[in-house]
């Protein structure tokens, strides 16, 4: 079994409270509405008692995301940069015109474009910030930084964020 | 004759409705998503249905020893744009996101907005070269899907799905833009679906996505101004 903790989804959350009741730690009475995870016991009495599906448990440790296929990878890399080629003309457009339609439809196209464009990254091996894949990325750009780069940021993220496939 | 909405599925069957597709106006729109009537081709012939993927390539999965390979070398960092590289740095703020891990998403947008603020301007932008650019992505998208299926990746075949029906209706709508000018956005309101990127042109958000169906408080509205 992987050791879970709970978070609540306050979008979701229609405050019934029965989470209160039922947790044998306290960890989800507190005034800000986040569990408190240092708390958590990680029992899930809480997710399985709430009555709009709230709280869910998630693991400290995920597992290896899939392998990919370089050619896959290569195709999917491809259809990226067109959509992010896009993403940049449409910003353009959006900026410079005084038309307030053509400013919305461009913002909405940029906006459209890069979900896509993310989640082609997502499948092009990038799937989860914990993988090998992703510190080898933070590994070389901190190594080797293109200017301007915020080398703090990437060792932060290095730090914070264990490679689980070692 | 049956004609299906290549964006949402749609079904239009000319048996059931008062006026013959064929009839239908070329304002006409997808009751469903919104989709211009040249989005809807006439359902294939079960013997004909667009041809997917033949029994033998499901049959014969791929050798364990290739699957295995590594997604990306060391040196791959060379190959990836800023563009891309800031795509994959906003994915992997949402996958934190989703974990949970706030401060970490903060750090992978901020790697984000560096590579977008260095990533080259178009020198010819313009919505006539985005329609082009849609274009070519729906041409592209056929080779994607083979690629995933033959390495029987079915993550990325769905990446397909839902990327390729949110270009067709992006590409419809900047059409309709070239043609109808601010007068199809006037008094109205654009949305954006925040996990498909499905756009929908109307006063309030679609109940459903008709792309990925997640509820109407997934959609964001799109404002004015700069």
């Amino acid at each position: 079994m992987m050791k879970t903790f709970a978070v609540r989804n306050l979008k979701l959350c229609t405050k019934d409270c029965l989470c209160l009741y039922v947790c044998p730690s306290g960890a989800t009475d507190t005034e800000n509405s986040i569990i408190d995870i240092s708390k958590c016991t990680g029992c899930g009495v809480c997710a399985d008692a709430c009555p709009s599906g709230a709280i869910s448990m998630v693991p400290w440790f995920y597992p290896p995301q899939q392998p990919k296929k370089d050619s896959v990878c290569d195709a999917l890399n491809a259809m990226a940069q067109s959509k992010m080629d896009a993403e940049k003309s449409a910003l353009q457009i959006s900026s410079s015109t005084n038309k307030d339609g053509l400013a919305r439809l461009m913002k909405a196209v940029a906006k459209s474009e890069r979900l896509i464009a993310e989640d082609i990254m997502r499948e092009a091996g990038y799937m989860l910030p914990q993988s090998h894949n992703t510190h080898v990325l933070l590994d070389n750009l901190i190594k080797n930084p293109p200017e301007g780069f915020p080398v703090e940021a990437a060792e932060k993220l290095l730090a914070m964020l264990p490679d689980n496939e070692l | 004759m049956r004609y299906i909405c290549m964006i949402c599925g749609y079904v239009y069957d000319d048996a059931k409705e008062k006026v013959p597709f064929e009839s239908l106006p070329a304002s006409w729109k997808c009751p469903l998503c919104g989709a211009a009537k040249s989005d809807f081709k006439p359902e294939a012939k079960p013997a004909q249905k667009t041809a997917p993927a033949p029994a033998s390539t499901k049959a014969a999965p791929l050798p364990t020893a290739q699957i295995d390979a590594p997604a990306h070398k060391d040196s791959d960092l060379k190959k990836l744009s800023p563009g891309q590289l800031s795509a994959l740095c906003s994915n992997l703020a949402r996958g934190c996101e989703k974990q949970y891990k706030p401060e970490e998403a903060g750090l992978f947008r901020e790697l984000a907005d560096y590579f977008a603020s260095v990533t080259p301007a178009i020198d010819d932008a313009s919505v006539e070269n985005i329609a082009a650019l849609l274009w070519s992505d729906i041409d592209n998208y056929s080779g994607l899907r083979s690629a995933a299926d033959e390495a029987s990746d079915r993550g990325a075949a769905r990446v397909c799905v839902w990327g390729e029906r949110v270009t067709r209706m992006l590409s419809s709508l900047v059409i309709r833009y070239l043609n109808e000018g601010e007068a199809l956005l006037a008094d109205t309101n654009i949305w954006v679906c925040t996990v498909c990127g499905f756009v929908f042109i109307g006063d309030e958000a679609p109940e459903l996505c008709p792309v990925c169906k997640v509820p109407a408080w997934k959609f964001e509205k799109i404002e004015g101004g700069k």
